[in-house]
């Protein structure tokens, strides 16, 4: 067989190829060109099947009109289902519409099918290539039951997704299994041309995402069998839209406003916190006490600025303090200071202009207002003396009126050679049972009338506690060491009493110097004292130890003690001899060392019976192990 | 320029399908001996035909790819027939198999069943062929030479398929093989460039035709088994 047709084959093929050249044919399965040269014959214009079982086939008569009328052409069928298959004549004309039916009976699905158009005198116009097979020419219908319904809108209220659904066309046996048929969904804005087409699926429902709100829109779907090229006609539209919705007009702004009134309160709750800084600052982190003089800067004191801070001590004068210094922590309600008066030291001021600076500082208190001073008969008068005032302090000062001229050099320190010539003086003016402000490295202003801050320790008491050795010489003479760095302190009262030994002793800062109580090494309280301690109490005369930084001077309390004291007598010439040996502890140190003041070896001291220092006590201070030098 | 588009996208669907399609065919090589019991896994019927159908939509899938590309490449305008000429030279047509509806629907599922193993059968051997040829040609692109392949590995699997099919359904045994002599191809005829060109030209039109009726086939037949009284 094959060899029968294939000549035949080649020959239709080559004619084929001949009429490639010229118009490219007039079969209806291929994209006709209308444009031809030649008169139109008659042809078919299309076949086509709706659901793969029927089929029909239209032919119009072209150019030759005479054949146009009903039953001038006839249509005849090749079924190519053998070799020996003949032409046959349409089963059913329609001529109204000149269309040929063939019935499910007559349409075979897998086979060719050809076409020939026949006129009366059997003239035959038949064209190659209007040969088909039935499935390559289906035209599914379209689909119907078209609807869709609105899925979801977006938060902005912008856009929607909308789900369409359908129904596969009715001639279509779909559901049989006949055909396999798959869908194209296209829309578009109704107000534009272009049409937007989606993934053609298989499915009977698709979804279209991206709406907008307010548009109105147009759907229709065409379909076709899957894997083949014919579209079925389009649907009929539908049309839909979807209006803005007035909820979500409503949450947006709402949720501007949360995000403006949040962001207000927190503008405003900052500015608060910024106002209040201050107070905010007091309530949450109240200030840690801390050294304040009116009036200097602390600062200076931290970086030693010796010199800023002599400056505003002694910068105009007696007004000073008062007058030049910036006033700090004057906004400080809580600062207690402890003010060093000037008051009273006008003629000691001009004693002091050659003062040094150190010296000034080393001053012993000054008068303050509210002190009952009482002037010594004698003023010491020295130059160098730093404790030249000679005036004798009232005990009962308070303390917290106490400015304290801040000793800035702890005496410790190597320059206080003029400490040396101080303390050499200072003997003179213990003779003279003077008061002089004395060693109070701190100046501290306590004074005590009448009272002698030296005098001999006797005896240690198991416990502690020192005694005094009676029936010293009195001497009044003020006595500081008790009290010491005013500067920092803060006005706590302190008895003198308190102060010495006993009490302090307890305390742990201070050291009592206690040597045996015939050494003569052993700083005791200035012999002039009289002793008042007839008891063993302990004396607060006795030793000065040296006080600790913190704490206090002695205070007007003292004063007060000062009748008290017993030994306290200002008249009582008890004390024998004077002692003899004694040094005054100016501080301690930061070990824990005693800072003595040397003992001034020209001052007899009269009242001590101890031999006098044998060695020369540097100025600085005694290392305890020094102090074994010290005794006898 | 729309229709190479069209034919390539499909080509891509095919090559991504492969792997699916590979995972997707379970060896359907089970016998009845007690050996091959325990290798063969146990499969319902209805799964079985989900996936023979699956089988035979890809084949038509993919063999009408093929055509198209045949065609766009090889095939001049004018000469792009359609299978309207070659509708007697497929070799497939002395088989006898019903072509309209109305006669395959009187048939029975078993020669439902058996109308697809016949076409089946007789299309394995011409597809070997068909990839021998193709490797002839001069430009024959790889795409249009491994779907040919692929459709003949296919085609091997579906013919297991629906020989299990048979006998599960029909509880026949198995065939043999005999189709395949009918129709016998012929190999050695020396032709022309264009005779070669339009013969495969026509082979790959008529397995596009018959993949397109072994599916039909196969559908019906679900459609008989699922929903017996609404089938058309």
């Amino acid at each position: 067989m094959a060899d029968v047709f294939s000549p035949g084959l080649l020959l239709m093929l080559m004619m084929s190829s001949l009429d490639w050249l010229s118009t490219p044919g007039s079969a209806f399965l291929f994209d006709r060109d209308q444009a031809k040269s030649a008169p139109l014959e008659p042809h078919f214009t299309e076949c086509v099947s709706r659901d793969l079982e029927t089929f029909r086939c239209w032919w119009s008569p072209g150019s030759f009109q005479n054949l146009s009328s009903p039953g001038a052409l006839r249509v005849f069928y090749l079924r190519k289902d053998s070799p020996l298959s003949e032409w046959k004549e349409c089963p059913e004309y329609n001529h109204l519409n000149r269309e040929c039916f063939f019935d499910t009976s007559h349409t075979s699905v897998w086979l060719p099918y050809c076409m020939q158009l026949r006129s009366q005198n059997n003239v035959t116009y038949f064209n190659e290539e209007d040969c088909f097979t039935v499935e390559n020419i289906v035209r599914p219908d379209p689909p119907v039951s078209l609807n869709w319904t609105l899925l979801k809108v977006s938060p902005s209220g912008l856009s929607y997704d909308v789900m369409v659904s359908w129904e596969p066309p009715p001639s279509a046996d779909v559901r049989g299994g006949w055909m396999r048929i798959q869908y194209e969904v296209q829309y578009r804005d109704r107000n534009t041309t272009n049409w937007e087409a989606l993934e053609m699926q298989p499915h009977t429902q698709q979804t279209i995402y991206g709406l907008q709100i307010g548009i109105e829109y147009e759907v229709h779907i065409r379909c076709r069998m899957q894997a083949f090229t014919k579209f079925g006609e389009f649907s009929d539209s539908i049309f839909m839209q979807v209006t803005e919705i007035p909820s979500t007009d409503f949450t947006a702004p709402l949720t501007l406003i949360l995000i403006f009134g949040t962001v207000g309160i927190l503008i405003v709750i900052m500015l608060i916190v910024i106002s209040q800084q201050q107070r905010l600052m007091m309530i949450l982190l109240p200030p840690v006490p801390a050294p304040k003089i009116k009036g200097i800067d602390s600062d200076l004191l931290k970086k030693g600025k010796l010199e800023e801070l002599n400056f505003i001590l002694n910068g105009g004068s007696i007004g000073g303090l008062q007058t030049f210094s910036p006033d700090f922590y004057q906004d400080e309600p809580w600062v207690e200071f402890i003010e060093v008066d000037e008051e009273e030291a006008d003629s000691r001021e001009k004693e002091d202009d050659q003062a040094s600076d150190t010296q000034k500082l080393l001053a012993p208190p000054q008068p303050i207002s509210d002190h009952r001073t009482i002037r010594c008969s004698e003023t010491f008068r020295h130059p160098e003396e730093v404790f030249d005032h000679g005036s004798c302090y009232s005990a009962d000062r308070l303390e917290e009126d106490s400015k304290v001229q801040m000793d800035a050099p702890p005496p410790g320190q190597a320059g206080d050679k003029e400490s040396s010539t101080e303390f050499a003086e200072r003997t003179p003016a213990l003779d003279r049972c003077r008061a002089p402000p004395v060693q109070t490295q701190t100046g501290t202003p306590q004074t005590w009338v009448n009272t002698d801050f030296y005098t001999q320790v006797s005896n240690v008491m198991p416990s502690g506690g020192v005694v005094l050795s009676p029936g010293q010489q009195l001497r009044t003479q003020e006595s500081t060491p008790a009290s010491e760095h005013g500067a920092q302190t803060k006005g706590k009262q302190r008895d003198e009493s308190g102060d010495m030994d006993g009490q302090r002793q307890k305390e742990p800062q201070f050291h009592l110097l206690v040597v045996d109580p015939e050494g003569s090494g052993y700083t005791t309280e200035s012999n002039c004292w009289q002793n008042s301690t007839p008891s063993n109490s302990p004396n607060p005369g006795a030793g000065y130890q040296t006080i600790p930084p913190p704490p206090v001077e002695i205070k007007p309390a003292a004063s007060a003690d000062a009748n008290r004291l017993p030994y306290i007598l200002p008249d009582s010439p008890q004390l024998v001899a004077p002692v003899a040996d004694y040094t005054v502890v100016q501080e301690l140190d930061t070990h824990h060392s005693l800072l003595l003041d040397p003992t001034p070896i020209q001052s007899p001291p009269p009242c001590p019976s101890q031999p006098p220092l044998k060695t020369q006590i540097p100025v600085e201070y005694i290392t305890p192990d020094l102090l074994g030098n010290l005794l006898p | 320029m729309h229709n190479v588009l069209c034919v390539l996208q499909q080509g891509l669907w095919a090559l991504l399908l492969w792997p699916h399609l590979f995972t997707v065919s379970v060896p359907l090589d089970c016998r009845d001996d007690q050996a091959s019991l325990a290798r063969c896994p146990s499969i319902s019927q209805e799964k079985l035909l989900d996936r023979v159908i699956h089988h035979a939509e890809l084949i038509y899938r993919v063999s009408e790819e093929s055509c198209s590309l045949f065609e766009e490449m090889f095939i001049p305008l004018p000469l792009r027939l359609q299978s309207n000429q070659g509708g007697y030279a497929c070799i497939t047509k002395a088989l006898p198999i019903p072509s309209s509806k109305s006669e395959i629907q009187q048939l029975s599922d078993k020669w439902l069943l058996h109308s697809v193993l016949m076409l089946v059968q007789s299309w394995i051997e011409p597809l070997v062929y068909l990839q021998m040829t193709l490797d002839r040609y001069d430009h024959a692109p790889d795409m249009l030479l491994n779907k040919t392949k692929w459709v003949s590995e296919k085609l091997i699997s579906l013919e297991q398929g629906v020989v299990v099919l048979i006998k599960k359904m029909l509880d026949e045994g198995t065939m043999t093989t005999t189709y395949s002599e009918q129709g016998a191809f012929q190999y050695d005829v020396q032709l022309e460039m264009l005779e070669y060109v339009m013969r495969d030209y026509t082979l790959l039109t008529c397995l596009k035709k018959d993949a397109h009726k072994m599916e039909t086939f196969l559908k019906l037949l679900k459609c008989r088994q699922t929903d017996k009284y609404n089938c058309a």
